[in-house]
């Protein structure tokens, strides 16, 4: 006999601007299991997080909590409700420190207004609960990404809800935070908490979750447990087709050396003298953990930030740097934070692309724009890097984030650059996107382009690149063959930072 | 790889509906439905309760009443999209009304006395722009700053007397631009419906235009796709300064003098037109229709309190009331809160219903 479901949603329907999210969708959430949900991008599984969270509200269908209809009307009401979410989109107040934002809204009172000796115990409490290793009195805008979601989910696991939602949660974390924060679901899950995990890292929910349901073009296509169910099961479940090789590894004839950087630094010390070769047509991994300046090292190398050193592209040294300069130079670069760095949220899906081909005058003279071959490059751009968009009119900010990602990629493609240095360039993006992108990144590769590829998914580095460096604490510690190399040995590299066949450093 | 031919086809197959949708969208109706209603529902109330409103004398004045504001509203239009405020906008108005004063009175003709007050608003809002842009103040201190001093520098300047400028031979073709007609036409009108298409063709067909969208949508995005964000802030104050320039001339025209008191609430105005025309403070949307209903909207409001004998002290009132009612639309707007009522209300049917039954 199967226990109550804490929460039952029944025919959930969500409708946007040309576009339904959800279609009738059922969902059973039982006490003590991690439930998963997993779908495509645009699948409708971050809607249906959104309506249980109070996010968004569906057009139709009925939420029951423990039996009794409930209208969830806010996250404030979802709240009340024990329901608790973390989710991709921080939620933090950035000019607080995380003390403050772990107990917002519940700072304990002392007698002479808020007991702030009090309130570190306790966010240090909901810290180590976690076991993150962040600091309760810094201020959150002087943390990473990857630091600022931790504090989330501290705040998240602290309210003690009965109910927890993880929206991509993990999709910004490292390896190891993840593991913590698996082991801390496992706990939750044991003494009766039920969670909904949506995550893109099948592996992830193979390895936390009970049973998952599977959403495809917003309707469910199966709820079912995971005992017995392979990855690739999940997949054609998820595409509703069957999927190849993920990553699709091309042999491509590397060129000459193309670029080289030598003893670059910033001057935070993110980077420190920071030296590589990349040759034309490969593409270099670069492994690490939260924090480890990886992010910075692509930076610096594309101008976005200022440091010192060599870059030389084609035995051109580059002066007097920034993006201007790089984009000048022929580097393209796809930050990893999308929504902070990347989009115009406001503006069309043509005006997103078009963005970095203005300083290019590729369709422009003397300043004057001609709208309308900018409309046929991005109408083609669209067309063949698969954008799911009504048109290119429509607002960025209502296209699904693989879609997004992908107009972020397409922007470069069109300029032919030499170096293109990508960060994070499949976070929190589903496999169908993931394994396109794989397929575009390859394909710049094969057009004589240098890759930079600087992710925290191993798997994806190990896939697609030719060589792995990572780096610790910001220096580059090792280099590595993917053919060769296990995904344990790079992460030990990463995680302790010894030396290792370092010919190319000077 | 079936995926992107897929797609393309999803990008060109698009209905007659959805295509309308999109017209409307490029036209920013939604965004300027709530002023537009404003604006259609006061004009008919006033052209049913007033046989004067109608009369084209009466409209035709509205226009010249609101030729300041018009033409000042347009290089905020341009502020504000980069996500900032010009504070200084009355006093760079003033000052450069001032310039114009002093060149007159020194005897230059028409023609050098407009370059020259022009040049002043272009270079004051330059000033505004180099320190937002390059020295990274913030905007409001910058231009709440520059209002100040702009302002003092005319008192100084002026002794705090007033430049008549009616006796001048030179001020005969200012004043005629200010106050004459081509056939029926208000030659200002004309002056600024010109402004307004050269200002739309600079907003959305060059790369400037482009680039400041792009900054108020999202600066960090726009400097890592190489735009020049300085750059282009500056040129963008020196646009609001350009417009305040032109402003001076059309506010000297129509007062015969170049007066040394600036309007504070010449600046508020300028700014509720704007936010009246659906323009949110955080830059990035938008556009020149919104404001020039926003402006033509006040215009109408002012016209019916005197066509109605309200006092002039409560103007105030009803220019306040009427942007924090049109913000709060945006709201609406903006959060979906008008579906939510109507779930929350349905909702609440649901569970009384169940609640019955059990």
């Amino acid at each position: 006999m199967a226990p109550e479901p804490v929460i039952r949603m029944r025919g959930i329907t969500k409708r946007f601007p040309g576009v339904t999210a959800l279609d009738g969708v059922d969902f059973d959430l039982l006490p003590g299991e991690i439930h998963a949900l997993v779908g495509e991008n645009g699948s409708g599984k971050s809607t249906l997080c959104k309506c249980l969270y109070g996010f968004v509200q569906s057009d139709e269908g009925v939420i029951e909590i423990n039996g009794a209809l409930v209208s969830i009307d806010s996250p404030h009401r979802a709240r009340e409700l024990g329901i608790a979410a973390i989710t991709q989109e921080l939620t933090l107040a950035p000019t607080l420190s995380v003390a403050e934002n772990i107990l917002m809204g519940r700072l304990p009172r002392g007698r002479f207004g808020i007991d702030w000796g009090a309130a570190r115990r306790q966010a240090r409490e909901a810290l180590d609960e976690i076991g993150a290793r962040i600091d309760e009195q810094a201020l959150v805008n002087s943390l990473s990404v990857e630091l600022q979601q931790e504090v989330e989910i501290a705040r998240a696991v602290y309210a003690q809800s009965p109910v927890l939602i993880l929206d991509e949660a993990t999709s910004s974390l490292s390896e190891s935070a993840t593991k913590r924060l698996m082991d801390k679901l496992e706990q939750l899950r044991s003494s009766g908490v039920a969670v909904v995990f949506v995550s893109h890292r099948l592996r992830e929910v193979f390895q936390c979750c009970s049973r998952v349901t599977v959403l495809r073009d917003g309707e469910r296509v199966v709820t079912m447990d995971l005992d017995g169910v392979t990855e690739s099961q999940l997949v054609t479940a998820m595409v509703g087709r069957t999927m190849e090789d993920l990553y699709g590894k091309r042999r491509i004839a590397k060129g000459d050396t193309l670029l080289s950087v030598r003893g670059l630094s910033t001057p935070d010390g993110k980077v420190q003298n920071a030296g590589f070769d990349l040759r034309a047509g490969e593409i270099l991994g670069i492994a690490g953990l939260v924090g480890s300046g990886k992010v910075e090292l692509g930076m610096a190398v594309y101008g976005a930030v200022p440091s010192s050193g060599d870059v030389t592209l084609e035995g051109r040294r580059l002066k007097h740097r920034n993006p201007r300069k790089g984009m000048a130079a022929g580097i393209g670069y796809v930050p990893d934070d999308r929504k902070r760095d990347a989009l115009l949220p406001t503006r069309s899906v043509r005006t997103n692309l078009s963005l970095p081909w203005l300083p290019f005058r590729k369709f422009s003279r003397l300043g004057f724009l001609d709208v309308r071959s900018e409309k046929v490059m991005a109408r083609e751009s669209c067309g063949d890097f698969g954008v799911r968009t009504p048109s290119t009119e429509f607002p960025m900010v209502l296209l699904s984030g693989g879609n997004q990602q992908k107009v972020v990629l397409a922007r470069w493609f069109a300029l032919t650059p030499k170096v293109v240095i990508f960060a994070e360039p499949t976070r929190g993006i589903d496999v169908g996107a993931k394994s396109e992108i794989y397929g575009f990144i390859q394909d710049l590769a094969e057009r004589g382009a240098g890759i930079i590829m600087i992710s925290s998914e191993m798997p994806e580095l190990l896939g697609v690149a030719d060589r792995i460096l990572v780096m610790y604490q910001g220096q580059l510690c090792g280099e590595f063959d993917p053919e060769t190399a296990g995904e344990e040995e790079i992460a030990h590299a990463a995680c302790i930072g010894e030396m290792k066949n370092m010919g190319v450093v000077a | 790889m079936g995926a992107p031919t897929e797609a393309a086809a999803d990008v060109q197959r698009s209905d007659p509906g959805s295509r309308l949708a999109l017209a409307l969208r490029r036209l920013s109706i939604g965004r300027v439905a709530g002023a537009l209603i404003g604006l259609a529902g006061v004009a008919l109330y006033l052209a049913l309760t007033d046989d004067l409103f109608l009369s084209w004398g009466n409209i035709m004045n509205l226009f010249r009443a609101q030729s300041v504001v018009f033409i000042i509203a347009i290089g905020m239009t341009f502020v504000i999209l980069t996500g900032g405020l010009d504070l200084s906008v009355a006093s760079t108005t003033g000052f450069a009304g001032m310039i114009l004063g002093f060149a007159i009175q020194a005897g230059s003709g028409p023609v050098v006395a407009i370059a020259l007050c022009a040049l002043a608003g272009v270079l004051l809002g330059l000033l505004n722009g180099f320190l937002i842009g390059y020295v990274r103040i913030s905007f409001f201190v910058v231009t709440l700053g520059t209002l100040s001093i702009y302002a003092s520098v005319i008192l100084t300047t002026t002794g705090g007397s007033t430049i008549s400028l009616f006796n001048y031979p030179e001020f005969a073709g200012i004043q005629r631009l200010a106050n004459g007609d081509i056939g029926p036409f208000p030659i200002i009108l004309v002056v600024i419906l010109a402004l307004y298409l050269l200002a739309w063709f600079v907003l959305h067909r060059t790369a400037f235009g482009r680039a400041v969208y792009a900054i108020g949508s999202n600066a960090e995005a726009a400097r890592l796709n190489g735009l020049n964000v300085p750059l282009t802030l500056m040129l963008v104050y020196g646009v609001a300064g350009l417009m305040c320039g032109l402003g001076g001339v059309q506010q000297d025209g129509r007062l015969t003098a170049a007066v040394p008191i600036v309007d504070p609430n010449q600046m508020l105005v300028v700014i509720a037109a704007v936010l009246i025309g659906g323009m949110s403070l955080r830059g990035g949307e938008g556009g020149l229709l919104g404001t020039f209903i926003g402006v033509l909207f006040l215009g109408v409001i002012q016209n019916g309190l005197t066509l109605k004998g309200v006092s002039a002290f409560w103007q105030g009132t009803v220019t306040g009331l009427v942007l924090i009612i049109a913000a709060g639309l945006a709201v609406l707007r903006e959060t979906d809160a008008l579906p939510r009522l109507r779930r929350w209300l349905s909702g609440r049917r649901k569970a009384e219903a169940a609640e019955t039954t059990e």
